[in-house]
Protein backbone atom coordinates (compact mmCIF):
# COMPACT_ATOMS: atom_id res chain seq x y z
CA UNK A 1 0.00 0.00 0.00
CA UNK A 2 1.35 3.39 -0.98
CA UNK A 3 1.84 6.14 1.59
CA UNK A 4 -0.15 9.33 1.46
CA UNK A 5 1.53 12.34 -0.12
CA UNK A 6 -0.67 14.87 1.67
CA UNK A 7 -1.89 15.29 5.21
CA UNK A 8 -5.64 15.17 5.81
CA UNK A 9 -5.71 18.94 6.20
CA UNK A 10 -3.78 19.47 2.95
CA UNK A 11 -6.11 17.05 1.15
CA UNK A 12 -9.21 18.79 2.52
CA UNK A 13 -7.85 22.22 1.60
CA UNK A 14 -7.02 21.07 -1.93
CA UNK A 15 -10.40 19.41 -2.40
CA UNK A 16 -12.21 22.57 -1.33
CA UNK A 17 -9.94 24.74 -3.50
CA UNK A 18 -10.73 22.40 -6.42
CA UNK A 19 -7.05 21.61 -6.79
CA UNK A 20 -5.42 18.19 -7.30
CA UNK A 21 -5.32 15.78 -4.38
CA UNK A 22 -2.97 12.85 -3.92
CA UNK A 23 -5.77 10.33 -3.57
CA UNK A 24 -9.52 10.08 -3.14
CA UNK A 25 -10.33 11.61 0.25
CA UNK A 26 -12.35 9.63 2.76
CA UNK A 27 -14.92 11.95 4.27
CA UNK A 28 -17.32 10.46 6.79
CA UNK A 29 -20.53 11.24 8.58
CA UNK A 30 -19.11 9.64 11.68
CA UNK A 31 -20.78 10.73 14.89
CA UNK A 32 -22.02 8.10 17.35
CA UNK A 33 -19.28 5.70 16.26
CA UNK A 34 -16.62 8.17 17.39
CA UNK A 35 -18.07 8.02 20.91
CA UNK A 36 -17.99 4.22 20.83
CA UNK A 37 -14.33 4.07 19.83
CA UNK A 38 -13.55 6.61 22.56
CA UNK A 39 -15.40 4.56 25.17
CA UNK A 40 -17.99 7.30 25.74
CA UNK A 41 -21.78 7.28 25.68
CA UNK A 42 -23.09 8.08 22.20
CA UNK A 43 -25.15 10.88 23.73
CA UNK A 44 -21.95 12.86 24.37
CA UNK A 45 -21.68 13.49 20.64
CA UNK A 46 -24.92 15.44 20.81
CA UNK A 47 -25.21 16.96 24.28
CA UNK A 48 -21.61 17.86 25.12
CA UNK A 49 -19.77 20.09 22.65
CA UNK A 50 -16.25 19.59 24.03
CA UNK A 51 -16.57 15.80 24.34
CA UNK A 52 -18.11 15.61 20.89
CA UNK A 53 -15.29 17.51 19.25
CA UNK A 54 -12.65 15.52 21.14
CA UNK A 55 -14.23 12.18 20.18
CA UNK A 56 -14.48 13.16 16.53
CA UNK A 57 -10.90 14.43 16.40
CA UNK A 58 -9.59 11.29 18.11
CA UNK A 59 -11.46 9.05 15.69
CA UNK A 60 -10.11 11.03 12.76
CA UNK A 61 -6.59 10.51 14.05
CA UNK A 62 -7.30 6.82 14.68
CA UNK A 63 -8.71 6.02 11.25
CA UNK A 64 -6.92 8.66 9.23
CA UNK A 65 -10.05 9.81 7.42
CA UNK A 66 -10.19 13.37 6.15
CA UNK A 67 -13.33 14.71 7.87
CA UNK A 68 -16.13 15.56 8.43
CA UNK A 69 -16.40 16.99 11.93
CA UNK A 70 -19.84 18.33 12.75
CA UNK A 71 -22.67 18.61 15.26
CA UNK A 72 -26.12 17.61 14.06
CA UNK A 73 -28.52 14.78 13.32
CA UNK A 74 -31.25 14.10 10.81
CA UNK A 75 -34.29 14.27 13.07
CA UNK A 76 -33.42 17.74 14.36
CA UNK A 77 -35.59 20.79 14.90
CA UNK A 78 -38.26 19.56 17.30
CA UNK A 79 -36.33 20.41 20.45
CA UNK A 80 -35.79 23.97 19.24
CA UNK A 81 -39.57 24.51 19.24
CA UNK A 82 -40.14 23.00 22.68
CA UNK A 83 -40.34 19.25 22.03
CA UNK A 84 -39.08 16.62 24.47
CA UNK A 85 -35.83 15.15 23.27
CA UNK A 86 -34.06 12.00 24.49
CA UNK A 87 -30.33 11.77 24.02
CA UNK A 88 -28.97 8.31 23.22
CA UNK A 89 -27.81 7.01 26.59
CA UNK A 90 -30.01 3.90 26.56
CA UNK A 91 -29.13 0.57 25.00
CA UNK A 92 -29.71 0.38 21.24
CA UNK A 93 -30.24 4.13 20.85
CA UNK A 94 -27.92 5.77 18.36
CA UNK A 95 -29.10 9.35 17.88
CA UNK A 96 -31.32 11.89 19.62
CA UNK A 97 -35.03 11.08 19.42
CA UNK A 98 -38.13 13.19 19.81
CA UNK A 99 -40.07 11.73 22.71
CA UNK A 100 -42.85 14.22 22.14
CA UNK A 101 -43.09 16.59 19.22
CA UNK A 102 -43.90 20.19 20.10
CA UNK A 103 -46.84 20.30 17.68
CA UNK A 104 -49.63 17.92 18.67
CA UNK A 105 -52.62 19.69 17.10
CA UNK A 106 -53.59 22.08 14.33
CA UNK A 107 -53.86 24.81 16.95
CA UNK A 108 -50.27 24.12 18.06
CA UNK A 109 -49.16 24.33 14.44
CA UNK A 110 -50.84 27.66 13.78
CA UNK A 111 -49.27 29.06 16.96
CA UNK A 112 -45.78 27.93 15.99
CA UNK A 113 -43.42 30.90 15.91
CA UNK A 114 -39.71 31.62 15.79
CA UNK A 115 -38.48 32.15 19.38
CA UNK A 116 -37.22 35.63 20.20
CA UNK A 117 -33.85 34.28 21.31
CA UNK A 118 -33.04 31.28 19.18
CA UNK A 119 -29.66 30.78 20.83
CA UNK A 120 -31.10 29.51 24.10
CA UNK A 121 -33.64 26.98 22.83
CA UNK A 122 -33.31 23.21 22.46
CA UNK A 123 -29.83 22.10 21.47
CA UNK A 124 -28.77 25.50 20.13
CA UNK A 125 -26.39 26.24 23.03
CA UNK A 126 -24.50 22.98 22.38
CA UNK A 127 -24.42 23.60 18.63
CA UNK A 128 -23.09 27.12 19.12
CA UNK A 129 -20.47 25.98 21.61
CA UNK A 130 -19.37 23.23 19.22
CA UNK A 131 -18.91 25.77 16.44
CA UNK A 132 -17.04 28.14 18.78
CA UNK A 133 -14.61 25.34 19.63
CA UNK A 134 -14.16 24.58 15.93
CA UNK A 135 -13.49 28.23 15.24
CA UNK A 136 -10.94 28.55 18.03
CA UNK A 137 -9.19 25.40 16.77
CA UNK A 138 -8.80 26.95 13.34
CA UNK A 139 -11.14 24.40 11.80
CA UNK A 140 -13.90 24.76 9.24
CA UNK A 141 -16.99 25.74 11.22
CA UNK A 142 -20.00 23.55 10.52
CA UNK A 143 -23.65 24.50 10.94
CA UNK A 144 -26.76 22.40 10.31
CA UNK A 145 -29.41 24.25 8.32
CA UNK A 146 -32.18 21.80 7.61
CA UNK A 147 -33.77 20.51 5.68
CA UNK A 148 -37.02 22.28 6.62
CA UNK A 149 -39.26 19.38 5.58
CA UNK A 150 -37.17 16.93 7.59
CA UNK A 151 -37.33 19.28 10.58
CA UNK A 152 -41.09 19.57 10.12
CA UNK A 153 -41.37 15.83 10.73
CA UNK A 154 -39.58 16.33 14.03
CA UNK A 155 -41.70 19.36 14.92
CA UNK A 156 -45.08 17.85 14.02
CA UNK A 157 -44.50 14.10 14.10
CA UNK A 158 -44.06 12.32 10.78
CA UNK A 159 -47.51 10.76 10.52
CA UNK A 160 -49.30 13.96 11.44
CA UNK A 161 -47.21 15.89 8.93
CA UNK A 162 -47.99 13.43 6.15
CA UNK A 163 -51.72 13.57 6.77
CA UNK A 164 -51.60 17.37 6.84
CA UNK A 165 -49.67 17.40 3.58
CA UNK A 166 -52.69 15.67 2.05
CA UNK A 167 -55.45 17.45 3.94
CA UNK A 168 -54.07 20.75 5.29
CA UNK A 169 -51.35 21.92 2.92
CA UNK A 170 -51.69 25.54 4.04
CA UNK A 171 -50.92 24.45 7.60
CA UNK A 172 -47.81 22.59 6.46
CA UNK A 173 -46.65 25.66 4.55
CA UNK A 174 -47.09 27.73 7.71
CA UNK A 175 -44.95 25.27 9.69
CA UNK A 176 -42.32 25.23 6.95
CA UNK A 177 -42.34 29.04 6.83
CA UNK A 178 -41.60 29.27 10.56
CA UNK A 179 -38.92 26.57 10.43
CA UNK A 180 -37.25 28.22 7.44
CA UNK A 181 -37.25 31.59 9.18
CA UNK A 182 -35.69 29.95 12.24
CA UNK A 183 -32.98 28.33 10.14
CA UNK A 184 -32.20 31.58 8.29
CA UNK A 185 -31.92 33.38 11.61
CA UNK A 186 -29.56 30.67 12.82
CA UNK A 187 -27.54 30.89 9.61
CA UNK A 188 -27.24 34.65 9.95
CA UNK A 189 -25.96 34.32 13.49
CA UNK A 190 -23.31 31.81 12.44
CA UNK A 191 -22.23 33.97 9.50
CA UNK A 192 -22.07 37.09 11.67
CA UNK A 193 -20.18 35.30 14.43
CA UNK A 194 -17.72 33.11 12.56
CA UNK A 195 -17.59 34.60 9.06
CA UNK A 196 -19.09 33.10 5.90
CA UNK A 197 -15.64 32.21 4.58
CA UNK A 198 -15.08 29.82 7.50
CA UNK A 199 -18.46 28.10 7.23
CA UNK A 200 -19.61 24.78 5.93
CA UNK A 201 -23.41 24.70 6.02
CA UNK A 202 -25.03 21.30 5.80
CA UNK A 203 -28.51 19.90 5.51
CA UNK A 204 -29.55 16.32 6.24
CA UNK A 205 -32.60 15.47 4.17
CA UNK A 206 -34.68 12.32 4.63
CA UNK A 207 -37.52 13.22 2.25
CA UNK A 208 -36.97 10.02 0.32
CA UNK A 209 -39.19 8.68 -2.43
CA UNK A 210 -39.94 5.74 -0.14
CA UNK A 211 -41.99 8.26 1.84
CA UNK A 212 -42.73 11.30 -0.29
CA UNK A 213 -43.52 11.66 -3.96
CA UNK A 214 -41.39 13.91 -6.16
CA UNK A 215 -44.42 16.24 -6.26
CA UNK A 216 -44.48 16.43 -2.47
CA UNK A 217 -40.78 17.26 -2.53
CA UNK A 218 -41.35 19.90 -5.19
CA UNK A 219 -44.19 21.51 -3.24
CA UNK A 220 -43.04 21.17 0.36
CA UNK A 221 -39.33 20.43 0.32
CA UNK A 222 -37.60 22.20 -2.51
CA UNK A 223 -38.89 25.80 -2.17
CA UNK A 224 -37.73 26.10 1.42
CA UNK A 225 -34.42 24.38 0.75
CA UNK A 226 -33.84 26.79 -2.12
CA UNK A 227 -34.61 29.77 0.05
CA UNK A 228 -32.00 28.72 2.61
CA UNK A 229 -29.38 27.78 0.03
CA UNK A 230 -29.92 31.07 -1.82
CA UNK A 231 -29.80 33.08 1.38
CA UNK A 232 -26.57 31.56 2.60
CA UNK A 233 -24.95 31.60 -0.83
CA UNK A 234 -25.81 35.28 -1.24
CA UNK A 235 -24.10 35.94 2.07
CA UNK A 236 -20.91 34.27 0.86
CA UNK A 237 -21.04 30.87 2.60
CA UNK A 238 -17.90 29.02 1.62
CA UNK A 239 -19.14 25.42 1.48
CA UNK A 240 -22.61 23.93 1.26
CA UNK A 241 -23.10 20.21 1.81
CA UNK A 242 -26.39 18.44 1.20
CA UNK A 243 -26.85 14.88 2.39
CA UNK A 244 -29.47 13.45 0.05
CA UNK A 245 -30.46 10.50 2.18
CA UNK A 246 -31.93 7.29 0.81
CA UNK A 247 -33.91 6.74 -2.37
CA UNK A 248 -34.14 10.21 -3.95
CA UNK A 249 -33.50 9.52 -7.63
CA UNK A 250 -36.71 11.26 -8.64
CA UNK A 251 -35.83 14.33 -6.55
CA UNK A 252 -32.37 14.80 -8.06
CA UNK A 253 -33.41 17.20 -10.85
CA UNK A 254 -34.53 19.65 -8.16
CA UNK A 255 -31.53 19.04 -5.94
CA UNK A 256 -29.33 19.89 -8.90
CA UNK A 257 -30.98 23.32 -9.19
CA UNK A 258 -29.90 24.47 -5.72
CA UNK A 259 -27.02 26.86 -5.15
CA UNK A 260 -24.19 25.33 -3.13
CA UNK A 261 -21.98 28.25 -2.16
CA UNK A 262 -18.43 28.72 -3.36
CA UNK A 263 -17.83 24.97 -3.15
CA UNK A 264 -20.67 22.50 -3.18
CA UNK A 265 -20.80 18.96 -1.86
CA UNK A 266 -23.52 16.34 -2.09
CA UNK A 267 -23.51 12.96 -0.43
CA UNK A 268 -25.80 10.24 -1.69
CA UNK A 269 -27.10 7.00 -0.27
CA UNK A 270 -26.54 3.59 -1.80
CA UNK A 271 -29.86 3.97 -3.63
CA UNK A 272 -28.41 6.69 -5.89
CA UNK A 273 -25.59 5.49 -8.09
CA UNK A 274 -22.36 7.42 -8.19
CA UNK A 275 -22.75 7.63 -11.97
CA UNK A 276 -26.17 9.26 -11.56
CA UNK A 277 -24.84 11.68 -8.94
CA UNK A 278 -21.95 12.64 -11.23
CA UNK A 279 -24.37 13.29 -14.06
CA UNK A 280 -26.64 15.46 -11.92
CA UNK A 281 -23.89 17.38 -10.10
CA UNK A 282 -21.11 17.90 -12.64
CA UNK A 283 -19.42 20.82 -10.93
CA UNK A 284 -19.51 19.90 -7.29
CA UNK A 285 -18.03 17.29 -5.01
CA UNK A 286 -19.89 13.98 -4.97
CA UNK A 287 -19.55 11.79 -1.90
CA UNK A 288 -20.74 8.26 -1.32
CA UNK A 289 -21.97 5.70 -1.11
CA UNK A 290 -20.81 2.56 0.70
CA UNK A 291 -23.78 0.69 2.17
CA UNK A 292 -23.84 1.41 5.93
CA UNK A 293 -25.42 -1.95 6.71
CA UNK A 294 -22.51 -3.72 5.08
CA UNK A 295 -20.16 -1.57 7.16
CA UNK A 296 -22.00 -2.75 10.28
CA UNK A 297 -22.90 -6.33 9.44
CA UNK A 298 -20.49 -7.27 6.66
CA UNK A 299 -16.90 -8.41 6.59
CA UNK A 300 -13.82 -6.22 6.06
CA UNK A 301 -13.44 -7.83 2.65
CA UNK A 302 -16.97 -6.83 1.67
CA UNK A 303 -16.42 -3.25 2.82
CA UNK A 304 -13.15 -3.13 0.92
CA UNK A 305 -14.83 -4.35 -2.26
CA UNK A 306 -17.74 -1.90 -2.00
CA UNK A 307 -15.26 0.90 -1.35
CA UNK A 308 -13.20 -0.08 -4.38
CA UNK A 309 -16.29 -0.03 -6.59
CA UNK A 310 -17.30 3.43 -5.32
CA UNK A 311 -13.82 4.80 -5.82
CA UNK A 312 -13.61 3.48 -9.36
CA UNK A 313 -17.03 4.95 -10.14
CA UNK A 314 -16.26 8.32 -8.62
CA UNK A 315 -12.58 9.19 -8.76
CA UNK A 316 -12.75 10.69 -12.25
CA UNK A 317 -15.53 13.11 -11.37
CA UNK A 318 -14.52 16.60 -12.57
CA UNK A 319 -16.25 18.22 -9.61
CA UNK A 320 -14.30 16.14 -7.11
CA UNK A 321 -15.09 12.90 -5.34
CA UNK A 322 -14.77 11.60 -1.80
CA UNK A 323 -15.50 8.13 -0.47
CA UNK A 324 -18.13 8.01 2.22
CA UNK A 325 -20.76 5.73 3.67
CA UNK A 326 -24.21 6.25 2.18
CA UNK A 327 -25.41 7.65 5.50
CA UNK A 328 -23.92 7.96 8.98
CA UNK A 329 -21.29 5.39 9.87
CA UNK A 330 -23.26 2.97 12.07
CA UNK A 331 -22.33 3.66 15.69
CA UNK A 332 -21.80 -0.04 16.40
CA UNK A 333 -19.85 -0.82 13.22
CA UNK A 334 -16.75 -2.95 13.77
CA UNK A 335 -13.73 -0.61 13.69
CA UNK A 336 -11.94 -2.96 11.27
CA UNK A 337 -14.71 -2.32 8.76
CA UNK A 338 -14.55 1.46 9.12
CA UNK A 339 -10.80 1.24 8.76
CA UNK A 340 -11.19 -0.53 5.43
CA UNK A 341 -12.62 2.58 3.80
CA UNK A 342 -9.51 4.68 4.39
CA UNK A 343 -7.33 1.77 3.35
CA UNK A 344 -9.32 1.45 0.14
CA UNK A 345 -8.76 5.13 -0.64
CA UNK A 346 -5.03 4.60 -0.26
CA UNK A 347 -5.03 1.39 -2.29
CA UNK A 348 -7.45 2.25 -5.11
CA UNK A 349 -7.86 6.01 -5.00
CA UNK A 350 -4.45 7.24 -6.01
CA UNK A 351 -4.36 10.04 -8.62
CA UNK B 1 -81.16 2.92 -2.67
CA UNK B 2 -77.85 1.75 -4.17
CA UNK B 3 -77.25 -1.91 -4.90
CA UNK B 4 -74.51 -4.00 -3.29
CA UNK B 5 -71.99 -3.64 -6.08
CA UNK B 6 -72.36 0.12 -6.03
CA UNK B 7 -71.88 0.30 -2.26
CA UNK B 8 -68.81 -1.92 -2.39
CA UNK B 9 -67.44 0.36 -5.09
CA UNK B 10 -68.15 3.41 -2.94
CA UNK B 11 -66.34 1.86 0.03
CA UNK B 12 -63.35 1.04 -2.14
CA UNK B 13 -63.27 4.49 -3.70
CA UNK B 14 -63.62 6.25 -0.34
CA UNK B 15 -60.51 4.45 0.91
CA UNK B 16 -58.62 5.25 -2.27
CA UNK B 17 -59.63 8.91 -2.00
CA UNK B 18 -58.72 9.03 1.68
CA UNK B 19 -62.22 10.33 2.35
CA UNK B 20 -63.28 9.42 5.89
CA UNK B 21 -66.75 10.94 5.59
CA UNK B 22 -67.46 9.04 2.37
CA UNK B 23 -66.20 5.81 3.96
CA UNK B 24 -68.54 6.23 6.94
CA UNK B 25 -71.45 7.15 4.67
CA UNK B 26 -70.89 4.13 2.44
CA UNK B 27 -70.47 1.87 5.47
CA UNK B 28 -73.74 3.13 6.92
CA UNK B 29 -75.44 2.56 3.60
CA UNK B 30 -74.06 -0.96 3.52
CA UNK B 31 -75.61 -1.59 6.92
CA UNK B 32 -78.92 0.00 5.93
CA UNK B 33 -79.22 -2.07 2.76
CA UNK B 34 -78.24 -5.32 4.40
CA UNK B 35 -74.87 -5.86 2.74
CA UNK B 36 -72.93 -8.51 4.64
CA UNK B 37 -70.54 -6.44 6.79
CA UNK B 38 -67.71 -8.94 6.36
CA UNK B 39 -68.14 -8.65 2.59
CA UNK B 40 -68.29 -4.86 2.85
CA UNK B 41 -64.99 -4.87 4.71
CA UNK B 42 -63.14 -7.32 2.50
CA UNK B 43 -64.56 -6.41 -0.93
CA UNK B 44 -65.00 -2.71 -0.20
CA UNK B 45 -62.62 -1.19 2.32
CA UNK B 46 -59.87 -3.79 2.15
CA UNK B 47 -60.07 -3.90 -1.63
CA UNK B 48 -59.47 -0.15 -1.68
CA UNK B 49 -56.46 -0.47 0.58
CA UNK B 50 -55.10 -3.35 -1.48
CA UNK B 51 -55.37 -1.18 -4.57
CA UNK B 52 -53.50 1.62 -2.80
CA UNK B 53 -50.84 -0.89 -1.82
CA UNK B 54 -50.50 -1.92 -5.43
CA UNK B 55 -50.17 1.72 -6.49
CA UNK B 56 -47.50 2.25 -3.81
CA UNK B 57 -45.49 -0.69 -5.06
CA UNK B 58 -45.71 0.75 -8.56
CA UNK B 59 -44.64 4.17 -7.23
CA UNK B 60 -47.96 5.67 -8.29
CA UNK B 61 -48.68 6.79 -4.75
CA UNK B 62 -46.61 7.40 -1.63
CA UNK B 63 -46.87 7.17 2.13
CA UNK B 64 -48.94 10.34 2.70
CA UNK B 65 -51.61 8.93 0.38
CA UNK B 66 -51.48 5.62 2.24
CA UNK B 67 -51.88 7.50 5.52
CA UNK B 68 -55.09 9.23 4.54
CA UNK B 69 -56.40 6.03 2.96
CA UNK B 70 -55.78 4.22 6.22
CA UNK B 71 -57.75 6.90 8.07
CA UNK B 72 -60.69 6.32 5.76
CA UNK B 73 -60.28 2.56 6.13
CA UNK B 74 -60.41 2.73 9.91
CA UNK B 75 -63.38 5.11 9.81
CA UNK B 76 -65.32 2.56 7.75
CA UNK B 77 -64.14 -0.32 9.92
CA UNK B 78 -65.45 1.46 13.01
CA UNK B 79 -68.94 1.14 11.55
CA UNK B 80 -68.70 -2.37 10.15
CA UNK B 81 -66.42 -4.33 12.47
CA UNK B 82 -68.78 -4.34 15.50
CA UNK B 83 -71.44 -5.91 13.32
CA UNK B 84 -69.08 -8.63 12.15
CA UNK B 85 -68.07 -9.35 15.72
CA UNK B 86 -71.71 -9.47 16.83
CA UNK B 87 -72.61 -11.86 14.03
CA UNK B 88 -69.90 -14.29 15.08
CA UNK B 89 -68.84 -14.60 11.45
CA UNK B 90 -65.41 -13.02 11.85
CA UNK B 91 -63.00 -15.10 9.80
CA UNK B 92 -59.71 -14.62 11.61
CA UNK B 93 -56.62 -15.92 9.86
CA UNK B 94 -54.46 -15.69 12.97
CA UNK B 95 -53.14 -13.34 15.62
CA UNK B 96 -50.01 -11.23 15.35
CA UNK B 97 -48.11 -9.15 17.90
CA UNK B 98 -46.31 -6.20 16.38
CA UNK B 99 -43.97 -3.48 17.64
CA UNK B 100 -40.92 -1.33 16.97
CA UNK B 101 -38.03 -2.64 19.04
CA UNK B 102 -36.33 -1.05 22.03
CA UNK B 103 -34.66 2.26 21.25
CA UNK B 104 -36.67 2.85 18.08
CA UNK B 105 -39.49 5.37 17.94
CA UNK B 106 -40.00 5.20 14.18
CA UNK B 107 -43.35 3.53 13.63
CA UNK B 108 -44.76 4.68 10.30
CA UNK B 109 -43.76 1.46 8.60
CA UNK B 110 -44.89 -0.62 11.55
CA UNK B 111 -48.30 1.07 11.49
CA UNK B 112 -48.68 0.43 7.77
CA UNK B 113 -47.83 -3.24 8.28
CA UNK B 114 -50.36 -3.41 11.11
CA UNK B 115 -53.04 -1.99 8.85
CA UNK B 116 -52.26 -4.35 5.98
CA UNK B 117 -52.28 -7.34 8.33
CA UNK B 118 -55.68 -6.27 9.62
CA UNK B 119 -57.16 -5.88 6.17
CA UNK B 120 -55.77 -9.34 5.40
CA UNK B 121 -57.88 -10.76 8.20
CA UNK B 122 -55.19 -11.07 10.85
CA UNK B 123 -55.93 -9.83 14.35
CA UNK B 124 -53.12 -7.55 15.53
CA UNK B 125 -51.92 -6.66 19.02
CA UNK B 126 -49.92 -3.46 18.60
CA UNK B 127 -47.30 -2.86 21.30
CA UNK B 128 -46.31 0.50 19.81
CA UNK B 129 -42.68 1.56 19.71
CA UNK B 130 -39.58 1.26 21.88
CA UNK B 131 -40.66 -2.26 22.91
CA UNK B 132 -38.40 -4.38 25.10
CA UNK B 133 -37.88 -8.07 24.47
CA UNK B 134 -39.77 -9.18 27.57
CA UNK B 135 -42.82 -7.19 26.51
CA UNK B 136 -42.93 -8.97 23.15
CA UNK B 137 -42.71 -12.36 24.85
CA UNK B 138 -45.42 -11.56 27.38
CA UNK B 139 -47.75 -10.18 24.71
CA UNK B 140 -47.34 -13.20 22.45
CA UNK B 141 -48.15 -15.52 25.35
CA UNK B 142 -51.09 -13.41 26.52
CA UNK B 143 -52.62 -13.27 23.04
CA UNK B 144 -51.65 -16.83 22.17
CA UNK B 145 -50.32 -15.24 18.99
CA UNK B 146 -49.17 -17.14 15.91
CA UNK B 147 -46.94 -14.40 14.56
CA UNK B 148 -44.50 -11.87 16.02
CA UNK B 149 -43.53 -8.84 13.89
CA UNK B 150 -40.65 -6.53 14.77
CA UNK B 151 -39.53 -3.35 13.05
CA UNK B 152 -36.42 -1.20 13.31
CA UNK B 153 -35.28 1.81 11.30
CA UNK B 154 -31.87 2.54 12.80
CA UNK B 155 -28.60 0.70 12.44
CA UNK B 156 -28.38 0.62 16.23
CA UNK B 157 -31.87 -0.80 16.72
CA UNK B 158 -31.59 -3.57 14.16
CA UNK B 159 -29.06 -4.97 16.64
CA UNK B 160 -31.95 -5.35 19.09
CA UNK B 161 -33.69 -7.61 16.58
CA UNK B 162 -30.57 -9.72 16.28
CA UNK B 163 -30.28 -9.89 20.07
CA UNK B 164 -33.96 -10.78 20.58
CA UNK B 165 -34.07 -13.63 18.09
CA UNK B 166 -32.41 -16.42 20.15
CA UNK B 167 -34.66 -15.64 23.12
CA UNK B 168 -37.77 -15.68 20.97
CA UNK B 169 -36.76 -18.95 19.38
CA UNK B 170 -36.23 -20.49 22.81
CA UNK B 171 -39.25 -19.06 24.60
CA UNK B 172 -41.83 -18.87 21.82
CA UNK B 173 -41.63 -22.22 20.00
CA UNK B 174 -43.97 -22.47 17.07
CA UNK B 175 -44.44 -18.73 16.76
CA UNK B 176 -43.46 -17.35 13.36
CA UNK B 177 -41.23 -14.29 13.45
CA UNK B 178 -41.18 -11.53 10.85
CA UNK B 179 -38.89 -8.51 10.68
CA UNK B 180 -38.90 -5.32 8.66
CA UNK B 181 -37.49 -1.83 8.43
CA UNK B 182 -35.44 0.22 6.00
CA UNK B 183 -31.95 -1.05 6.98
CA UNK B 184 -33.00 -4.71 6.85
CA UNK B 185 -33.09 -7.12 3.97
CA UNK B 186 -33.87 -10.74 3.20
CA UNK B 187 -30.23 -11.74 3.70
CA UNK B 188 -30.17 -10.43 7.28
CA UNK B 189 -33.59 -11.95 7.97
CA UNK B 190 -32.29 -15.34 6.87
CA UNK B 191 -29.01 -14.95 8.72
CA UNK B 192 -30.74 -14.03 11.97
CA UNK B 193 -33.30 -16.82 11.72
CA UNK B 194 -36.46 -14.85 10.97
CA UNK B 195 -39.25 -16.74 9.26
CA UNK B 196 -40.26 -13.80 7.11
CA UNK B 197 -39.28 -10.38 5.85
CA UNK B 198 -41.21 -7.76 3.94
CA UNK B 199 -39.64 -5.09 1.77
CA UNK B 200 -42.77 -3.00 2.34
CA UNK B 201 -46.10 -3.26 4.17
CA UNK B 202 -47.87 -4.91 1.28
CA UNK B 203 -45.26 -7.60 0.90
CA UNK B 204 -45.19 -8.07 4.67
CA UNK B 205 -48.92 -8.84 4.67
CA UNK B 206 -48.52 -11.36 1.84
CA UNK B 207 -45.66 -13.07 3.69
CA UNK B 208 -47.67 -13.09 6.93
CA UNK B 209 -50.66 -14.75 5.28
CA UNK B 210 -48.34 -17.34 3.76
CA UNK B 211 -46.62 -18.04 7.08
CA UNK B 212 -49.98 -18.50 8.78
CA UNK B 213 -51.06 -20.88 6.04
CA UNK B 214 -54.25 -18.92 5.71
Amino acid sequence: MQCDQMTSQERWDALIAHEPVDRVPCLQFILGHTAVVNGKPIAKIYDDAAESLACQKNAMALYGHDGLIMHGWANAGGAEFGGDIEFPYRKYTGAPMMKKSPVQSEDDAWKLAVPDDILTVGTMPVALEFSRLQYESGMTVTVQVGSPLTWAGSVCGEERLMIWIMKKPELVHHVLRVITDFIKKKADHWIDTFGAERLMAFDLCIETNKLYSPKHFEAFGFPYLKEIHDHMTARGTAIFLSHICGEQNKNLPLWSQLSYGKRGMVSVGKEVSIAKAREMFPGIIVMGNVDPITVQEGTPEQVRELSRECIEDGKGHPGGFALMTGCEVPPQAPPVNVDQMVKACREFGRY
Amino acid sequence: MADEATILGQLKQAVMDGDEDAAVAAANEAVATGVDPQKAIMEGLAAGMAEMGRLYEEEECYVPELMVSSEALYAGLAVLQPLVAASGKAAKKGTAVIGAVQGDIHDIGKNLVKMMLEVSGIEVVDLGRDVEMESFIAAVKDANADLLCMSALMTTTIIAIKDYMPEFKAKLPGVKIMIGGAPLNQHLADEWGADGYGENAMEAARVAVRLLGA
